[in-house]
């Protein structure tokens, strides 16, 4: 995915303000990376670069730890983030089932971001409200026994109507 | 530092205090299946799982690279439950690689082959399913040719691109889809690469090779 | 130091006190609280006391185990017993205020149970969970406000960690070890031998590290104890950094758990200002400070080498041990690492010592163990009961028994690296070793129950799924083993099982444990070996038959709409299904077009009791079968 010349300008400046209040030291690697996607809500490739120059370390290794940790995503998410869980509680009560529900009425896959950049949609192993199950959490606001029925009402009440048989249309974005 | 004595499949040895097992047998010619072992390295990355021997006093067979000889070890390089564990481990790999021996620039030379020989394993994948992973091959270096499928993460291309190289290579990803690859993915062709050659030098398999001139 | 140390607690115990002059309301918010809504009745008792003017304090506490009932809400009114409240509504919150506090009424038709024994309401201990808990690192969870060190110092707190500074740290060693503490992160790893390994090491710096990554699908207790009573673990790490001789402490907790985080670091700040932490605590010498590092989401992290690999930038792979951590662990330096109810253990043990915390649990594993329980069971929450418990009373007592009168299958404990449990093992007492030879694990304590609509072969799977998602890579055994299994697994939950597969299971499982690198791969087939084990006949059926004995593999089942029972003029089930599969048919009976339907189930609970109509067929073509009769 392309980011935009203004994108990354506020990828590189707020990356910079970030790495002020970081010294040089590696094991800063990690938090500095969660700083960044929480001023960004996503880690850019031209931010790791502007990370590895401060460290002192090859870019490739930011970007083996970016993508070696579920937390960290690598393009930037939707307005909306629907985390479905997936835990062993969740599971048994039907997560899966919930899970095809979001795809089903957002029309993208675990990973991707709606065409318009509303919603994206992750899986999480368990965000331990396994007496919920099956929870789904959207905007860390974590919603509990959610149903089929109630994945519709939830997205009707961020405004999306979706009749019966019709889903969002348009091509998602994002890797598989 | 002091000299040990110890005894590898009936043969007495000598070698340094602490230094590896695996590195002493193979220094003495006693032959120990093994990909991601690097020489001279602090911490052996004791990842391809190839390398199990049986020694004398402990309970289950363990990996020569890490172990370091003390005086008196008594080491078997084969046992039944050292040839499970390897063929198993080499079967994982091979299902996993993609395996065209007749088409491969490393066909007759790579280790893969040789451990197949040493211990009279099938090149092929027999109880296992095929998880091949069909990623793109990258041809964009005037010099490399990289085939991730025949990739085997032995780590020995990332270690000698950071030692002798440019440093472009490293690891990515998580699990099966961990791969050698370089930042954000490009093409090595526009990585940075130097071309010096040194990873097609150390590629135990026929992932990293140099193309003809 | 002493006199130090009493002089904080009487300004705490004054504060405490303090609560007890007037009406006093507890509403957890941990997370499991607030998931059900408990911010929302918060508000409410605020806006209601506002309305009454009622002059009474309302204190956030963590989370007391009874995850059912949330929200949760304990009211103190003087002249009362302590009464807790469960399932509290905006409208029963309502009537507290108003009928109990305004007026003289304890409502105790919405009450759970009282907090002490009384002659008006039957108290915790009443019951036959009650009886069999016995909480000692839950005990003040759900009681005090999670972020005011002065509750936590009135009840008790902090004193370890002053009795542990006036004596040798070699003392503190010897108790530990006398104590038989076992680590609470699964292996169960001495705890006093741990330390005692890091206090010998050579080397000026020294780490101590709470491993709070608890990364177990299923597992809460770490969260909840965090959520609840961080100063209590915080404790525990000051006393084991005293002991083994180190000046700086990391928490390292999970980024999914952003509420555990937050009161953590409320805790640091407040035992800094406390004088708890930091340059010469409470005069003894002794320094240590404590930072909060958070996990990025890798359940490999909670491996100690993968974690510290993380502290040091690293992608989060195991490394080769020896050497161990408590020897050569963070930047090289010996550290020790412990779990988080391990470390919150530690004050009890100092403060009571080790021979009243043996007098608990087994011979081998003393102490308590605290289980979240989930799944299908009535009483979902955590609890904490003495090692040697049996699975039966874990289940039918603390748990209340199996929902929507099912019967019990099995009970999966310990998380992706423990295993399945079958009906014949619910009269073991449970502890480390017990565990670890019926083919599970302690793991960290999760324990989901499964009914008979549970297929083992899919539990097996999911569990496979997550390790094997989670699974670094960096081995052959781990990345290419448990990938193999899975999808030996897939097909079988598809019905494309092949005779031998169970064969091929059983010496992949073998090999996968005794030749992976690390914890992970070591333990990832155990769930695979113990539902083989004592569940074989449901794989049989599933390759032999392609029939799922449980009826819930997807690819297996069909939905199936009995048109005898079926009432026409009902629509329920149509207006349920989110595809459009269902129609009625000439006669206005619901058939499913099986090509449209995806499985969801949403029919089958949508359909009204009294009916019935929609069941579950497997294999799939007895729809067909069934189809063929009805029409003829």
């Amino acid at each position: 995915m392309h980011l935009t010349e203004e994108e990354k300008k506020v990828a590189l400046e707020q990356t910079g303000n970030i790495l002020e209040s970081y010294s040089r030291e590696r094991g800063n690697l990690i938090p500095i990376l969660q700083q960044v996607q929480e001023k960004l809500g996503y880690v850019p490739l031209v931010a790791m670069e502007e990370v590895a120059r401060h460290l002192g370390m090859p870019p490739v290794d930011v970007y083996s730890v970016a993508t070696f940790y579920n937390q960290f995503r690598l393009i930037p998410p939707g307005k909306h983030q629907i985390k479905v869980c997936m835990g062993t509680a969740c599971h048994m009560k039907g997560g899966n089932i919930i899970l095809d529900c979001w795809k089903r009425r957002l029309s993208i896959d675990v990973n991707q971001v709606t065409p318009d950049r509303e919603f994206s949609l992750e899986r999480v192993a368990c965000v331990g409200c396994c007496t919920m199950a099956p929870v789904t959490v959207i905007d860390e606001e974590v919603h509990g026994r959610v149903t089929p029925t109630r994945v519709d009402g939830l997205l009707f009440s961020f405004g999306v109507k979706i009749p019966k048989g019709q889903q969002k249309e348009g091509e998602a974005i994002g890797r598989e | 530092m002091k000299t040990v004595t110890l005894t590898i499949d009936g043969r007495a040895v000598q070698a340094r205090e602490g230094e590896k097992l695996l590195r002493v047998a193979l220094e003495n010619g006693i032959y120990i299946p093994n990909l991601c072992a690097i020489p001279g390295v602090k911490h052996p990355a004791a990842a391809c799982r190839l390398c199990f021997v049986e020694i004398e006093g402990y309970p289950r067979p363990v990996t020569a690279c890490t172990e370091p000889v003390v005086e008196g070890m008594v080491v078997s390089t084969r046992s039944p439950r050292v040839d499970r564990l390897v063929s198993t481990a080499f079967e994982l790999l091979l299902s996993n690689h993609r395996l065209d021996c007749a088409t491969c620039p490393r066909n007759r030379s790579c280790e893969l082959q040789r451990i197949a020989r040493e211990r009279r394993f099938p090149l092929r994948v027999k109880r296992l399913r095929k998880l091949e992973r069909n990623l793109p091959l990258d041809d964009s270096s005037p010099v490399l040719r990289y085939d991730p499928n025949r990739c085997v993460l032995c780590g020995r291309c990332v270690w000698v691109c950071r030692e002798k190289g440019t440093g472009v290579l490293g690891f990515a990803g998580r699990g099966f889809e961990r791969k050698v690859t370089t930042f954000g993915d490009v093409p090595l062709g526009q990585s940075g690469c130097n071309g010096c050659g040194e990873c097609t030098r150390v590629c135990p398999v026929g992932a990293l090779t140099g193309k003809e001139v | 130091m002493t006199e130090i140390f009493e002089k904080l607690q009487q300004k705490s115990r004054a504060v405490w006190q303090s609560l007890r002059d007037r009406p006093l309301i507890l509403v957890g918010t941990a997370t499991c609280g607030r998931a059900a809504g408990a911010l929302e009745i918060l508000k409410v008792i605020k806006e209601e006391l506002v309305k009454h003017g009622i002059d009474a304090q309302v204190l956030e506490v963590g989370c007391m185990g009874h995850c059912y009932a949330e929200p949760l809400v304990t009211v103190y009114k003087p002249g009362f017993p302590p009464i807790s409240y469960g399932y509290v509504t905006a409208g029963i919150a309502g009537r507290l205020v108003e009928d109990f506090l305004a007026g003289d009424d304890p409502c105790l038709e919405f009450a759970l149970a009282a907090l002490e024994a009384n002659d008006m309401v039957p108290a915790l201990t009443d019951f036959p969970r009650g009886m069999i808990e016995r909480p000692i690192i839950l005990d003040k969870c759900g009681l005090i406000d999670p972020e005011q060190i002065e509750h936590y110092i009135a009840l008790g707190g902090y004193a370890a960690l002053a009795t542990a500074l006036a004596r040798e740290p070699g003392w503190v060693v010897e108790e530990i070890k006398a104590s038989g503490l076992r680590g609470r992160g699964g292996a169960g790893f001495p705890t006093g031998r741990k330390w005692e390994t890091c206090r010998l090491a050579p080397g000026e710096e020294k780490y101590v590290i709470c491993n709070a990554d608890e990364g177990d699908p299923g597992a809460f207790m770490d969260r909840a104890i965090l959520e609840s009573n961080p100063h209590e673990v915080l404790e525990g790490l000051a006393i084991a950094a005293y002991t083994v001789g180190a000046r700086r402490g990391y928490f390292y907790i999970r980024a999914e758990y952003p509420l555990a985080v937050e009161r953590v670091k409320k805790a640091i700040e407040q035992a800094r200002r406390a004088g708890l932490l930091g340059t010469n605590i409470l005069g003894s010498g002794f320094s240590f400070d404590v930072d909060v590092f958070q996990g990025s989401g890798a359940f490999v992290c909670g491996e100690e080498t993968a974690l510290i690999a993380s502290m040091e930038g690293e992608p989060g792979l195991p490394r080769h041990r020896p050497p161990f951590p408590a020897t050569a662990g963070l930047r090289g330096r010996p550290t020790v690492i412990n779990n988080v109810k391990t470390l919150a253990y530690v004050p009890h043990i100092i403060e009571r010592g080790a021979q009243w915390f043996r007098e608990t649990g087994t011979a081998g594993s003393p102490g308590t163990a605290v289980f979240a329980l989930a799944g299908k069971v009535i009483n979902t929450g955590l609890a904490e009961v003495p090692m040697g418990t049996t699975l039966r009373q874990l289940v039918y007592d603390v748990g209340s028994g199996i929902p929507k009168g099912k019967s019990f299958k099995a009970v999966q404990i310990g998380g992706p690296s423990g295993g399945c449990l079958p009906e014949a093992a619910l009269d073991m007492p449970i502890d480390f070793d017990s565990l670890s030879q019926a083919g599970a694990m302690m793991g960290s304590g999760g324990m989901v129950i499964l009914d008979e609509d549970d297929c083992m072969v899919e539990i097996a799977r999911f569990f496979l799924d997550f390790t094997q998602k989670e699974s670094c890579g960096k081995c052959t055994m781990c990345r290419l083993g448990t990938r193999q299994m899975l999808d030996i697994l897939e097909a079988i939950t598809k019905g494309q099982g092949r005779p031998g597969d169970i064969e091929l299971l059983l010496e992949l499982a073998e090999d996968v444990k005794s030749g992976s690198l690390c914890g992970l791969g070591k333990t990832a087939p155990n769930p695979v070996l113990s539902t083989i084990r004592y569940f074989r006949d449901e794989y049989e059926a599933h390759i032999k038959e392609r029939r799922c004995p449980a009826l819930m593999c997807r690819e297996l089942i069909a939905y199936y709409i009995l048109p005898e029972k079926c009432e026409r003029s009902c629509d329920a089930c149509v207006g349920s299904c989110p595809v459009e599969a269902i129609y009625p048919n000439e006669d206005r009976i619901k058939v499913i077009d099986q090509q449209k339907c995806v499985k969801c189930a949403s029919c089958l609970e949508a359909c009204p009791p009294q009916y019935k109509a929609v069941i579950k067929l497997s294999p799939p073509e007895l729809v067909a079968e069934r189809g063929a009769t009805n029409r003829g």
